[in-house]
Parts: C-alpha cells; sequence; structure tokens
C-alpha cells in the first residue's frame, strides 16, 4: 500500500454533482481531489463513442435544469458549455400528430387544430406552472432544515414555516398543494381534454419513476420537469454540444482550473474513518488517499452501506437508508442510423426532427406501459422520450448517418426471473417494434443498437437498481427528508463525511444543484 | 311556516350529532331528511322480503370520544359487542389469519405465515397507534387557512401541536415520511408473509379508486385507524346492529328537542344576496332559519340546492374537480342456511372475513377500474349478521353481506344494466366460493347496490360513501375544496357538516362536532 499526498477534500464519483462541489471547493482554495471509477468522467452525464464514429450521451440526454448561478459561478461556457435549444415536442398517434414548438402562436395553432379549448388553456398553463415553480425555487435553493431541530411550540417558527407560500396567490396555493398530492393525470384533466396532449405533459410526470400517470405523486415529477431553466428562462430544454459528457467536462474543467485533481479509473473501495471520523478513502487497487473530509457524490446506498461500514452510523439510521425507495424504472435504447427516421403521421426531415419526440399516445398507453412494470415485466409498448442529437450537432456522428436516443419506460430493475442477455434483447426488440409503429422505416436504417437495462445502468453507471434520479421523487423521499431525517443537510453520521449527490436535496436531474449546496454548506462550516 | 335558529339537511350521523349538539346551546333546530328512515348509509332495511340488512356498513370503525362523552351516549344504551376476532382473513389453505384486539393473539395466526412477522406485530401496532395518536388532535380540529396564516392560525396550529409534543418529534416525522407512502412500501419495511401483507393493504384502499400501489393509501389506512390505539383492523359492532347507532342518537336528538322531518326533501336553499335564509322543500313547505348547515356533499349542496347562479365560477370550477368516483358496491344474499367456511367452526362466524390473497391481487382487481371494468376478482369482505342478529332473517336462515370493490361509478362503453349487475354479483359469488364451497347453493336471493344506486337511494355524488375520496390532495385544509374547509362556504350562515369536510367519511361523527364548535364561536 502506498501513502499518498494529503487533500483537503475528497470526493468520490466524477459524476456533474460531484464534479460541481469539486469545483466550489477548490474555487474556494482548498485542495481537493475527485476520485471516478470509469475511465471517463460524468457519471450519467456523460458522452461515449459507443459504435466508431458514433457518439451517444449514453444515459442523460438533455439538459434543462442546470442551475444558472452555476452556470455563472463556475463560468461554465468559458470551459465549453454550450447548449442548442430543443424547441418541440413531437407526438405521433394514429394517423395524426401533435407538435409544439417554443413558438406560442404556432403552439397555438397547432392545439387548436386538436382542442379549441385547449388552446386557450394552454396559454394560462404555461406561466401558471413558472409562477408556481418560481415560488417553490426559494425552498429548492434552501439546505433542507432538521425537522427534529425546529421548535414547533414557537408560533413564530409556524408562521415562517408557511411563510414561504405567502406570496403565491390563493389559487396558485392551491394548485401547488395539489401538484404536491396529485396524479398527474388529475392534475391535467382539470386543464385539458385532447388526450395525446395529456399523455404528453403527463409523461414528464412519470420519468424516472415507478408510478404511472393516474398515480398520486406524479404531479410533482411533472414539476419537478418543470422548474427546468437553462440561463434563467423556464422550461427551456436543451442539448449540450458534443453530448452531456461535454458538460461534465465543462464543469471538470472548471474544477481544475481552480486546482483541483481529477483522477479517472480510481475506483473508491472504503471510506477510511479514525476516532469516528473520516480521514480519506482506499481504493480498490490498494492506494489510499488522506484527506480532511470525504464527500460522496453516489446514491445513498452506496454512500452509507458500501463506502463505510454499517456498524459505523447509527443503526435507525441505516434503518432509514435501507428503507430509501430507488426502484429504478427506465432504460435507454441508443442507436446508429443509416438515415433518418421516416414518421407516417409527418413524413420525411422537418423541424419536428430537432426536437423532442413523445411516444405517448394516450394516458391508457402509459398506464398499460406501468401495469407491466407493476408485475414484474418491462413494458411491451413502452413510453418514449427520443431525440436525434446528430440532428442539431452534426458532429455526434459520421456525416449522413444519425444517432438516436431513446429513453425507454417502464424497464423494472427487478424484473421477473432477473435480467440476462436475451431479455435485454427482447426489451431492444420491444422499443424497436414499437418505433417501426410510428416510424415503419426505423428497422432498414440501424446500423448498431445499445440497449440499457436499469441492470446496466446499475453496473455502468453505479447507479443502484438503475434509478436515474438516485433515490426516488416522492414526497416522503424530499426536502428534510432525503436521504433521511436530521441528515438532509449534506452531512452525515460520521464526522467529516459529506454527500452531494442526487439523493440528497434537491434531488436528481442535471441540475449541479446537490453539489452547488453541498460545497457551499460545507465550506460555511470549514471556518 | 314555522321560523327555527338552524335546519340541518339530511339524516346521517353527522346530521343527527350536529343537531342535538345545537339543542345545548339552545338553538331550536329543525333536521330533514329526504328518506322515511334516518340514518343515511347506517341505516338497516329489508333488501328481500323477511331478509333484513345493514345497508352498506355492518361496523363502526371508530366514534369521536368526544361525541360519545357530550352526548352521553352509554348511558342511552349504546353498547358495543365483543366477537372473538375483529376480522379473519381467509387463506385459501385454511391458515387464516385471525385479527384480534389483542395483539398477542394476532400472532399466534401470523405465526402459522411466518414467524418474523409475528414477532415484529406488537411493534407495528405501537407504531400505529404512535402515528394515529398525532392524527387524532388533528382531526378534532377546524384546519387552518393556510395561504394567509396569521399568527392567530398559527395559535391554534401550536396549541394542536402541543399534545403532540408528548410523542416525541420522531412521532410528527414519522407520520409525514409514512401518510404519502403507498402500503406495500410501509409494508416491505415490516412484513414478508403475503396474506398479511394484502390484508393490511385492504384496509389502505377502503372505498378508493385506488389500488394499493397507490401512493397515500397509507393516510387511508391510518384514517381506518384512528383512536383505535394500535387494534389493527379495529372494528366497533353495535349492540343490535349498526341501526341502533343512528336510533340511540335519534332518540337523544328527540329528547332534545329537536324537530326531526322525515321523507321531507330538500329542493333548494333560498339565498339572497349571498346570505342563505331557508329552504323549499319538493311538497312546497318552506321553513326559515338564520343557519343552515348541509350534511349533503358540497356539489348537491351547491349544484343542486343553492344553484349555479348563486355562486362564483371558480368555486365551481373546484367543485366540479372533487374526486368522487365511488367504487365499493355492496352485495346482499339471503341464505337457506348457516353457510360453512373452510377451516372455520361455527362459533368463529361472528366476524368480518376478507378475500384479500396478495397485494398484486388487489391491484388487479384496481387495474380493471382503471380502465372502467368491474373487478372480475374483485376484492371482497363479508359478514353473516344474521349470527348475532337472527332477527334479520327467517329462523334458521341467514344473510351475508358483502362489500365489494371495484364496483366503479364511472363505466366504459357499458352502463349498470341488469346483466352488468348480474355479472358483477357472480364475481363475487365466484370470488366467495373457494371459501364456502357449497355457497351458490345457499342463496335464495341476492341484491347488488352499486355506486349508481348509492347516488340515487343515498344522495351520494358518484356513490362515493365518504362523500370525496380520502387522499391526501382532499385532506385537511383541502377537504372538500380549499374554499370551504372551515366548514364556512362562500354563502353566509351555510355551513356544511357531512363526511365531504374535514376529517373525512365514517360513522364517527367528528365532522358535525367540529362543525358545531365553529360555528358556535
Amino acid at each position: 500500500m502506498s501513502k499518498l499526498s494529503k487533500y483537503d477534500a475528497i470526493i468520490v464519483g466524477g459524476g456533474h454533482n460531484g464534479l460541481t462541489a469539486a469545483a466550489y471547493l477548490a474555487k474556494a482554495g482548498k485542495k481537493v481531489l475527485v476520485l471516478e471509477r470509469r475511465y471517463v468522467l460524468g457519471g450519467a452525464a456523460v458522452t461515449e463513442e459507443v459504435f466508431p464514429g458514433f457518439k451517444f450521451s449514453v444515459c442523460s440526454y438533455v439538459v434543462s435544469l442546470l442551475k444558472s448561478n452555476v452556470i455563472r459561478e463556475l463560468m461554465l461556457p468559458k470551459f465549453g458549455l454550450e447548449i442548442l435549444p430543443l424547441e418541440s415536442t413531437f407526438t405521433p398517434f394514429d394517423k395524426d400528430y401533435l407538435f409544439r414548438t417554443s413558438d406560442p402562436d404556432q403552439t397555438y395553432k397547432e392545439i387548436y387544430r386538436h382542442s379549441r379549448k385547449d388552446a386557450e388553456t394552454y396559454k394560462r398553463f404555461g406561466p401558471l406552472m413558472g409562477q408556481i415553480g418560481m415560488a417553490v425555487r426559494p425552498i429548492l435553493e434552501t439546505v433542507a432544515p432538521n425537522p427534529l431541530g425546529i421548535n414547533f411550540s414557537d408560533i413564530v417558527s409556524l408562521k415562517k414555516l408557511f411563510s414561504h407560500f405567502n406570496g403565491l396567490s390563493d389559487e396558485n396555493f392551491e394548485y401547488l398543494c395539489k401538484l404536491m398530492t396529485m396524479s398527474s393525470s388529475d392534475f391535467l384533466d382539470e386543464w385539458f381534454e385532447f388526450e395525446p396532449l395529456k399523455a404528453t405533459m403527463a409523461a414528464s410526470g412519470i420519468i424516472g419513476t415507478f408510478m404511472g400517470p393516474r398515480s398520486p405523486g406524479s404531479a410533482y415529477v411533472m414539476l419537478h420537469h418543470y422548474m427546468g431553466d437553462i440561463d434563467g428562462s423556464f422550461r427551456a430544454w436543451g442539448f449540450q454540444r458534443g453530448g452531456t459528457g461535454e458538460l461534465s467536462m465543462a464543469i471538470a474543467r472548471s474544477a481544475e482550473y481552480f486546482g483541483a485533481d481529477i483522477l479517472t479509473s480510481a475506483s473508491v473501495d472504503k471510506v477510511l474513518t479514525k476516532y469516528g471520523k473520516a480521514c480519506g478513502v482506499v481504493l480498490e487497487n490498494g492506494d489510499e488517499y488522506e484527506s480532511n473530509i470525504v464527500i460522496s457524490a453516489l446514491d445513498p446506498k452506496l454512500t452509507f452501506l458500501k463506502l463505510v461500514d454499517e456498524n459505523d452510523l447509527p443503526s435507525d439510521f441505516v434503518r432509514d437508508i435501507k428503507n430509501f425507495r430507488i426502484r429504478g424504472s427506465s432504460g435507454k435504447v441508443n442507436l446508429a442510423l443509416d438515415g433518418l427516421p421516416n414518421f407516417t403521421a409527418l413524413p420525411g426531415d422537418g423541424p419536428h426532427l430537432r426536437g423532442a419526440i413523445s411516444i405517448s399516445p394516450s394516458y391508457d398507453y402509459l398506464e398499460k406501459g406501468y401495469d407491466d412494470a407493476k408485475y414484474g415485466n418491462f413494458s411491451k409498448e413502452p413510453y418514449m422520450d427520443i431525440i436525434l442529437p446528430s440532428v442539431l450537432d452534426p458532429d455526434m456522428a459520421p456525416p449522413g448517418k444519425h444517432v438516436m436516443s431513446c429513453f425507454v419506460q417502464y424497464a423494472p430493475y427487478n424484473i421477473n426471473g432477473g435480467w440476462d442477455d436475451m431479455k435485454r434483447e427482447a426489451f431492444g426488440d420491444a422499443v424497436i417494434n414499437t418505433l417501426a409503429k410510428y416510424a415503419p422505416n426505423i428497422k432498414d436504417i440501424i446500423l448498431h443498437r445499445q440497449v440499457l437495462t436499469p441492470q446496466d445502468l446499475e453496473t455502468t453507471f453505479g447507479l443502484s437498481e438503475g434509478n436515474i434520479f438516485h433515490g426516488e421523487l416522492t414526497l416522503q423521499q424530499l426536502f428534510s427528508l432525503r436521504p433521511a431525517v436530521k441528515w438532509a443537510d449534506y452531512t452525515t453520521p460520521i464526522r467529516n463525511y459529506y454527500q452531494c449527490g442526487s439523493g440528497t436535496h434537491p434531488g436528481g436531474g442535471v441540475t449541479g444543484s446537490p453539489g452547488e449546496m453541498a460545497a457551499k454548506q460545507i465550506l460555511k462550516k470549514w471556518k | 311556516m314555522k321560523d327555527y335558529d338552524v335546519i340541518i339537511i339530511g339524516g346521517g350521523i353527522n346530521s343527527l350529532v350536529s343537531a342535538s349538539l345545537l339543542t345545548n346551546q339552545k338553538k331550536s333546530v329543525l333536521l330533514l331528511e329526504s328518506k322515511n328512515i334516518l340514518g343515511g348509509t347506517a341505516a338497516a332495511d329489508e333488501f328481500s322480503p323477511g331478509f333484513k340488512c345493514n345497508m352498506v356498513y355492518d361496523y363502526l370503525r371508530w366514534i369521536d370520544p368526544r361525541v360519545i362523552k357530550e352526548l352521553n351516549l352509554l348511558n342511552y344504551g349504546l353498547e358495543f359487542r365483543e366477537p372473538n376476532s375483529l376480522r379473519v382473513s381467509l387463506d385459501e389453505t385454511g391458515k387464516h389469519i385471525f385479527f384480534n384486539s389483542d395483539p398477542n393473539k394476532t400472532l399466534e395466526s401470523i405465526a402459522s405465515h411466518s414467524k418474523d412477522d409475528a414477532n415484529k406485530w406488537v411493534d407495528f401496532t405501537k407504531f400505529i397507534s404512535k402515528l394515529t395518536q398525532f392524527l387524532e388532535p388533528l382531526y378534532a380540529i377546524t384546519p387552518p387557512k393556510i395561504s394567509s396564516m396569521g399568527f392567530k392560525d398559527a395559535f391554534t396550529m401550536r396549541k394542536m401541536l402541543n399534545p403532540v409534543m408528548n410523542f416525541g418529534r420522531k412521532g410528527i416525522i414519522d407520520v409525514v415520511r409514512t401518510a404519502p407512502m403507498m402500503m406495500p412500501e410501509l409494508l416491505d419495511e415490516w412484513f414478508d408473509s403475503e396474506l398479511l401483507r394484502a390484508s393490511l393493504s385492504s384496509s389502505g384502499i377502503t372505498n378508493l379508486t385506488q389500488g394499493p400501489y397507490s401512493s397515500g393509501t397509507v393516510l387511508n389506512f391510518l384514517h381506518n385507524h384512528i383512536h383505535s390505539s394500535g387494534k389493527i383492523h379495529n372494528a366497533k359492532f353495535v349492540k343490535g346492529g349498526t341501526e341502533n347507532f343512528v336510533k340511540i342518537l335519534a332518540k337523544i336528538a328527540q329528547e332534545k328537542g329537536v324537530d326531526i322531518k322525515m321523507s321531507s326533501m330538500v329542493k333548494s336553499i333560498k339565498c339572497n344576496n349571498g346570505v342563505c335564509k331557508g329552504v323549499i322543500l319538493s311538497n312546497g313547505e318552506e321553513y326559515n332559519s338564520n343557519i343552515i348547515i348541509s350534511s349533503l356533499d358540497p356539489t348537491n349542496t351547491f349544484f343542486n340546492l343553492v344553484g349555479n347562479n348563486y355562486i362564483s365560477p371558480k368555486f365551481q370550477t373546484q367543485l366540479k374537480n372533487i374526486k368522487y368516483r365511488g367504487s365499493t358496491a355492496r352485495v346482499h344474499f339471503s341464505l337457506k342456511k348457516c353457510p360453512k367456511i373452510n377451516g372455520l367452526k361455527e362459533d368463529q362466524l361472528d366476524s368480518i372475513f376478507s378475500i384479500n390473497p396478495s397485494v398484486e391481487y388487489l391491484e388487479r382487481a384496481f387495474d380493471d377500474a382503471k380502465y372502467g371494468r368491474i373487478s372480475s376478482n374483485p376484492y371482497v369482505e363479508f359478514c353473516i349478521p344474521t349470527i348475532s342478529i337472527p332477527d334479520y332473517a327467517p329462523y334458521g336462515k341467514h344473510v351475508l353481506s358483502a362489500t365489494v370493490q371495484y364496483v366503479p361509478y364511472h363505466l366504459r362503453n357499458n352502463n349498470w344494466n341488469n346483466d352488468l349487475k348480474n355479472k358483477m354479483i357472480n364475481n363475487v359469488i365466484g370470488v366467495i366460493e373457494k371459501y364456502i364451497p357449497d355457497f351458490s347453493e345457499l342463496i335464495e336471493n341476492s341484491k347488488i347496490i352499486t355506486p349508481l344506486d348509492l347516488e340515487i337511494s343515498q344522495g351520494l355524488t358518484e356513490g362515493n360513501l365518504n362523500q370525496g375520496e380520502m387522499t391526501l390532495d382532499q385532506f385537511f385544509f383541502m377537504r372538500p375544496t380549499i374554499s370551504t374547509s372551515q366548514y364556512k362556504t362562500p354563502i353566509k350562515n351555510l355551513y356544511l357538516c357531512g363526511s365531504s369536510t374535514h376529517p373525512g367519511g365514517g360513522l364517527h361523527g367528528t365532522n358535525g362536532i367540529n362543525s358545531i364548535q365553529n360555528i358556535i364561536n
């Protein structure tokens, strides 16, 4: 065993949150080391050339939630952040389609074609969700308090607890309460009538979640996706030039610029403790690194049940972490294509291929997909959120060729009989067959395909159970309860051991927020 | 035409409780019931010549202790029977689980499924008891108006939270963490045995059009266990049948001078400049009063009695968005003789029996309803009321009453015709026959009460027994709408006191007592 130099902070995991935390700490003058298990940085926000000439954002494929102050403070544009806007959503169904873009007039006309009432309502709905998103924002940007520490018997603190909502009108407060508790279908039914529109909007309430659009709680996930902003404009989705991995690389370059050391192919085996305090890490190859503090960017299961010894933690905390729900529900299919898919509903090339393509014709379609997963099977006809990055960024594929990224739901981690190669291929086939119903030429233009099951997401990217959010976004796993009560402020029961992954408040997505907030919280306490 | 201080619309439990409590305040009270029988869903009636049944409720889950005390119910003869088991969850191989008031007895039958589960049982009951003890003070208050919460509301909240502090801060966190869960999520933290998990889950789906895999079903489970002190599947069997509870409440009301008028259907509530003045009956009679309290659900109260002209479009939208979606039906069978249940002795038939082989079974039953179909394999809980009340059937004969989910009000490409009713009855028979093999041969007659029937006969919108689903988005200050959760309504002097209000459905009287306390204040 060789002993290497001592750091102020070691960050386990070079995903975007780990890198963000590293950059903030380095910027504050700390000597920081990031250790990444894989050969490449980014975690689930990664770009890889899976097939020669074809580059893929292997997991996370769109960027929307990245916080504007993180972009600014870490000077990310200088280090390569460049978001190409994804301006539309295309929903094919039967013989027709719904095509919404960022142009309100176009969208109004398009929805009007299907439902006059919805076209009118849609104009009000967007701003409303924006207002509610803005109202929730301060909560997301607050370090979650320890409810065991708040003095409820104190009137002032009770009043303060609710004063957050004083800025909201009565009406918006009501909507917020409903969004926190309802199913996305119930919530949308109060507004809209046109099924493909409702289903496509509801779909953002099931992404990464083991729920159907009719499951209570899905409305919150929908709101979570509405809070995306790129440079301050709400609900704008985009694609990072060069793939999502380039975004991680931009953060990494920023961290290095501020002086952080980053090591890849450095798999941490254990966090070392001395007298109940974290004091470094040991790698699987036996290398040891010393540091004053250790920060884990891994999910709560790995952070507490693998990196450290259960016996070093209080038993009720271990129970809470074991009870933390982290069921994976989605897979990913990446295709290398010889040309562009040709949709029956809207043939040929066109602007509809430059945005998101959503296979979500109706609530029932999504629900049936969920039913399959509920009973331990992948959806025979899955929901898909598809983009064609090479249309926006030709460097992603060789000239004339294309890459297609299909986020697929549902694929349960705990599939009946377990995942194996045959099931993976069958899952891939289900995806292709479903696609072929909408774009029949797809089978002829596929050159290569990569199918990632939730189990692959676990083994390749270290996402426990393949959950893309490091833990489900249910009410009881948010804010002060994420990942466990008393430990939602990025600290852990082990002194000098911290957490900064998506399993902490405010949760998953390429936001940089947990990394940023953890780093700032740690720096506040450092002196 | 006679004038009263207060008119109460509807003759159910909450109305009777409210009426009696108001007379304590020296108010003159008129109670109007549309049918010729009091009690609403708590009544009993003949369903087949010579055979009588509890129309909806075979038992109560809990009664608000304040109601028992303030109306002195025990002195008026309210008594409860104590059968050996509160509930028996049936097992196809005869390893039934007997839920007993004493958890140490319950765990004996759990042990035949899993020793581990049996070992955890007492702790589980304590855990649930702790959670419900937190909710109990919350149930007894008028929900605050949170959006405009001032120091006064904060003070109420503090008052409410004070007793809670005695249970420890962790208790609050446990409730906040647990209530939004889905049943299997809670159960994953405790038990392995499928029958036990399913049996507990069945309590989480009571009267919901949701399956156990839906978030918030734990809240419904807790709702069923309020004031149960950790007795799982708590049930209070009223001596003389559920209707006896109604009779006692009616007797108290009458003694206290409440004017009770039967067969008096209210046609409309008279409003003038946003203030209610009195009611008009469908027979043309009119009554005036200072205050009107409606125990009907808000949809009936406002759309049918007040009328669209008197309510704002915004409030109309809120009303339209209340989720009712009844999916519970009752099926009553008249039987030639006493049925034999596999693996049970004759002296074990005085209980509630539930058929819930697995959590997945319940979820699949729900899947049917999700797509607007009746469950082909429904969740069934049944009881044989004639074991304790032989009068409900001719000598030697019996009644079996089943509560069935899911039987959706909202059907797709179908309606409640006789064919569908018969199909549903057959589905129920098919399920029961697995446990009572000769069941179909015993049946003389059967009657199904669908959610549509409940809407027509009981005035329950969409046949929801709780006057609105017991879900998180319709709980506390969101019940029945955020604008009416303080029992007040946008119409001055018109109040609500039914199950539609906080804290929701059941024959507990809490809605009534909360509403009256609020009106008096």
